[in-house]
């Protein structure tokens, strides 16, 4: 994006809302941001309407301070909790179906090389559980197969939670949940070994109570993605609502589950994608 | 691959001096397509339509399209066109019978976002048992997508239509996506003499700019889309504003006609009338209806066609017009629901006159002999 | 249309019916008359039933689909006609009354009494050819069967030139524009593997058709009635 097309025409500053001008004026926009600069300038995901203590919210956020490029990046949602947030997100943001996000990413990806052959326009995919590993599981795989240049962040909290709380493939195995009356009844999905077989170049899990891990997670994803091939990012994000936590539990929960095992931190690079990341990262400090 | 040069659409559709070619309607698609001045294609196999993308692949590989790859379903094809014509590019990609209604969420979604895309339907049967033969019956299931619904009668209105729906998805008080039918078999892999405008001639490229919503490609400036997203927030501004956007959905499919009218030449074709009984079909029933004219006429007996070109926009007023006077009206369909009987008798002005058949499904022919059939009875 | 010959060709997959069609339309509308080609088939495959429809007229062709009606069937198999391999049964169903009938076999099929009656109540004719075997014999291959019934047709029928059936049979092989099904282009393959060059194909396809033309032999009804 040239960022001279978000500034105001001065005819148009008196009618603009604040909340604009500050987009404008503070933020993210090529100052190249991060997680530690967080309330020192005006985000790109403001307003939005999820629940108190929310997991995804938190990721949400703290994703969008991650971006190495806002000012150049398309998001692909699905329908979900996270597709009710991305309407308050700054950025050009794709909600299409339940369950075809890697479609359209890949559909868009292809394009915008078309179009931008010289440019950086990075797509990157952000849906919950069941958009991901249930529905639209094959269209996420199969844009794996043909190495599709997208970065793909599944927001793990293991339920379908906007349709009321049911059972999905990444729920624990014996929780009960609607339609799993009895307990599921098969475990939980290893979709990060399931992306490295079907051919993502870096695949990463952890959670949004380490910001600077998660920070350096969605940046290196976003680069291979953008030179290498695909890219997968889990990120566990509690439930409160349909898993009956308190608001203020949520952070305490994730470390409870990081301690016994079912919360695991990880991170693959393959061969090529860590000759990228050691050019890119030259050895410097880059937990910024 | 021979440089074509970008000429006005008017040119390439009215004006350039037009070569026969004996060919079949799949390799109408291709020529269209070489004109067409496609950015991408997305494919995927299915009977009868896989011949069409073969060809459509073989003008990638020839340099005429910039990308073109095999999706992994039909749902996951229309999504990617989906991307891909979000994007800003002019996308194209074809399916038929099965195809379609795995596909089939994805239209109603083109079209609420405003997407021009151009998809040819190959038709065939959907039932089970398992057919690969001609049938229009995806076509009813289409009726209410807000897609515009062109029927090709032959490879030359499936070459014709093609081009010219892209102009007319395009236009931006219009960028809906069009649907271009034509009967399989019957028309795909039937070998037919057309007129074919030069190679080295294309349409002018796709403006993504041009379109009524914004292209997601952060060149345009980004905005927060919404301040109460619409189905977490029910309330009257939700409400009011989803009613709104379907009403110049609508409003945008009306505002195609004197598009389709300007370059289809007519929403409907018709010839003799005025005659006291009218055939009013689409697709190559239109073609075995004039068998059965020119046979009737050979036998003293006056009949008057109206051919539909536009299924949607449905040309209601022409019909209303046209069968004022007439007394009887037949409806020959390759289905067996008869739903273009039924748009037909919502046309009319007294409906009792509207006869619903002949029906032909399964695969077979419509034998000319039961369109006389219903001809004799109407006399 | 008073003037429209309709050509129902019933074979078997891989026999070239929808090629012969193909030729044959090609080369008709080489000498300028209206033509259309539909082939018929259900999976491809070998050894399935395949059909091809010829309208040829002077003025427009509208009608498209099967040929409910023709005034020529060319039988492409005897399995056609004795295990049922076509879209209608019996074989010549709706032939028009003086119509033609021409099959490849050696030796006249034993058809029944039924069969042979209703045929001569339609006053049709009979041709039999020994495509597959002139074919093989002079052809070469059992690849050129359709290119002998062809001759066998030219034989029975004032349809097309046989400059013009030059002209299509050259035009369809000689890479170019012509579009096969995948099946159809692994056979392309292997008869043009059986010559050097096309000149050859053709030469030899040419030389298939002229023999067929001049041993194809109408079948006496009266001997069997």
């Amino acid at each position: 994006m040239n960022n001279g097309l978000i500034k105001i025409s001065p005819c148009f500053e008196d009618v603009m809302p604040q909340e604009y001008k500050d987009l404008v004026e503070q933020g993210s926009f090529g100052k190249n941001f991060g997680v530690s600069d967080l309330g020192s300038f005006k985000e790109l995901i403001e307003e939005h309407p999820l629940c108190a203590g929310c997991g995804l919210a938190l990721s949400m956020r703290l994703i969008l301070a991650s971006l190495p490029n806002p000012e150049n990046t398309i998001i692909v949602g699905s329908t979900g909790c996270s597709a009710l947030a991305f309407s308050q997100v700054a950025l050009h943001n794709i909600h299409s179906l339940f369950g075809n996000q890697n479609a359209v990413a890949t559909g868009l990806k292809r394009a915008l090389k078309l179009r931008f052959p010289n440019e950086i326009k990075d797509v990157v995919v952000v849906a919950g559980d069941g958009a991901t590993a249930d529905i639209g599981l094959d269209m996420v795989m199969q844009s794996w197969f043909r190495r599709e240049n997208i970065t793909t962040i599944m927001l793990d909290n293991e339920a379908y939670a906007n349709t009321g709380g049911q059972e999905s493939g990444m729920t624990m195995e014996k929780a009960v949940l609607n339609m799993a009356p009895k307990g599921k009844n098969f475990p939980k999905v290893n979709l990060a070994d399931v992306a490295r077989v079907a051919g993502c170049a870096y695949v990463a899990t952890c959670n949004p109570a380490k910001p600077r891990m998660l920070e350096k997670i969605v940046r290196r994803a976003v680069f291979t993605a953008r030179e290498i091939g695909p890219t997968y990012v889990q990120i566990y994000a509690p439930c409160p609502t349909n898993y009956k936590l308190k608001p203020d539990e949520m952070l305490n929960t994730i470390k409870t589950r990081e301690k016994d095992g079912t919360y695991p931190t990880s991170e693959y690079i393959s061969s090529s994608a860590k000759e990228l990341l050691e050019r890119l990262e030259g050895g410097t400090n880059n937990e910024k | 691959m021979i440089d074509q040069r970008i000429v006005e659409p008017k040119h390439l559709f009215f004006e350039a001096e037009r070569k026969k070619r004996f060919i079949t309607g799949s390799e109408a698609v291709k020529e269209a397509i070489k004109r067409a001045n496609v950015d991408m294609a997305i494919s995927y196999p299915i009977t009868p339509q896989s011949e069409s993308m073969h060809l459509v692949g073989d003008l990638f590989a020839e340099g005429y399209l910039k990308e073109y790859f095999r999706g992994e379903n039909e749902f996951a094809v229309m999504s990617e066109i989906t991307g891909a014509a979000m994007a800003g590019v002019r996308v194209f990609t074809a399916t038929g019978g099965p195809g379609t209604l795995r596909a089939f969420e994805m239209f109603p979604t083109w079209v609420g976002a405003r997407l021009p895309v151009v998809c040819a339907f190959l038709t065939r049967g959907v039932n089970s048992p398992l057919t690969i033969q001609p049938d229009t019956i995806e076509m009813s299931f289409m009726l209410d997508t807000g897609m515009l619904m062109l029927h090709a009668e032959d490879a030359q209105d499936l070459y014709d239509m093609l081009l010219k729906a892209f102009i007319i998805a395009e236009q931006p008080d219009v960028h809906i996506p069009v649907g271009v039918f034509a009967d399989g078999f019957f028309v795909t892999h039937t070998r037919e003499t057309i007129e074919v405008a030069p190679e080295d001639i294309k349409l002018p490229s796709y403006n993504p700019y041009s379109s009524p919503v914004p292209v997601m490609d952060m060149v345009n400036a980004p905005v927060r889309q919404m301040r109460d997203p619409f189905v977490m927030k029910s309330n009257f501004i939700s409400y009011a504003a989803h009613a709104s956007w379907q009403q110049e959905v609508l409003a945008a499919g009306e505002r195609a006609r004197k598009h389709i009218d300007h370059y289809l030449n007519g929403l409907v074709e018709s010839e003799n009338e005025e005659a006291d009984i009218l055939i009013v079909a689409s697709g190559t029933a239109v073609s075995q209806s004039r068998e059965a004219i020119s046979i009737a006429r050979e036998q003293g007996i006056n009949i008057g066609l109206v051919k539909l070109k536009s299924i949607r926009p449905f040309p209601t007023e022409e019909i209303r017009a046209l069968t004022k006077h007439a007394k009887a009206v037949i409806v020959p369909e390759f289905n067996r629901v008869g739903w273009l009987a039924r748009e037909v008798k919502s046309a009319v002005n007294n409906s009792d006159k509207v006869i619903g058949g002949p029906r032909v499904f399964g695969g077979m022919t419509m034998p000319v002999e039961l369109i006389l059939d219903e001809i004799r009875r109407c006399l | 249309m008073k003037n429209k010959i309709s050509i129902r060709m019933s074979g078997l997959g891989g026999q070239g019916v929808v090629t012969a069609a193909h030729i044959l339309g090609a080369a008709t509308t080489l000498d300028g008359k209206f033509c259309t080609v539909n082939p018929f088939f259900g999976a491809e495959k070998r050894l399935a039933p395949a059909e091809s429809y010829v309208r040829i007229s002077s003025e427009k062709i509208n009608e498209r689909g099967e040929i409910l009606s023709p005034n020529i069937i060319m039988i492409f198999h005897p399995h056609v006609i004795t295990m049922g391999k076509c879209y209608t049964m019996p074989f010549f169903d709706g032939l028009h009354k003086n119509g033609k009938i021409l099959i490849n076999s050696d030796e006249p099929l034993d058809l029944s009494q039924e069969e042979l009656n209703k045929l001569n109540q339609l006053n049709a004719k009979i041709y039999y050819v020994p495509a597959t075997r002139i074919a093989t014999d002079i052809g070469g291959t059992e690849l050129s069967t359709n290119m002998a019934m062809l001759g066998g047709l030219m034989g029975i029928s004032d349809l097309v030139s046989y400059e013009s059936i030059q002209v299509a049979i050259t035009e369809r092989f000689d890479g170019g524009n012509f579009v096969a099904s995948a099946t159809t282009a692994v056979l392309d393959n292997v008869l043009k593997s059986k010559y050097n060059e096309i000149a050859q194909l053709v030469e030899s396809n040419m030389k298939v058709m002229e023999e067929a033309a001049s041993v194809v032999k109408e079948f006496n009804f009266a001997s069997s009635m």
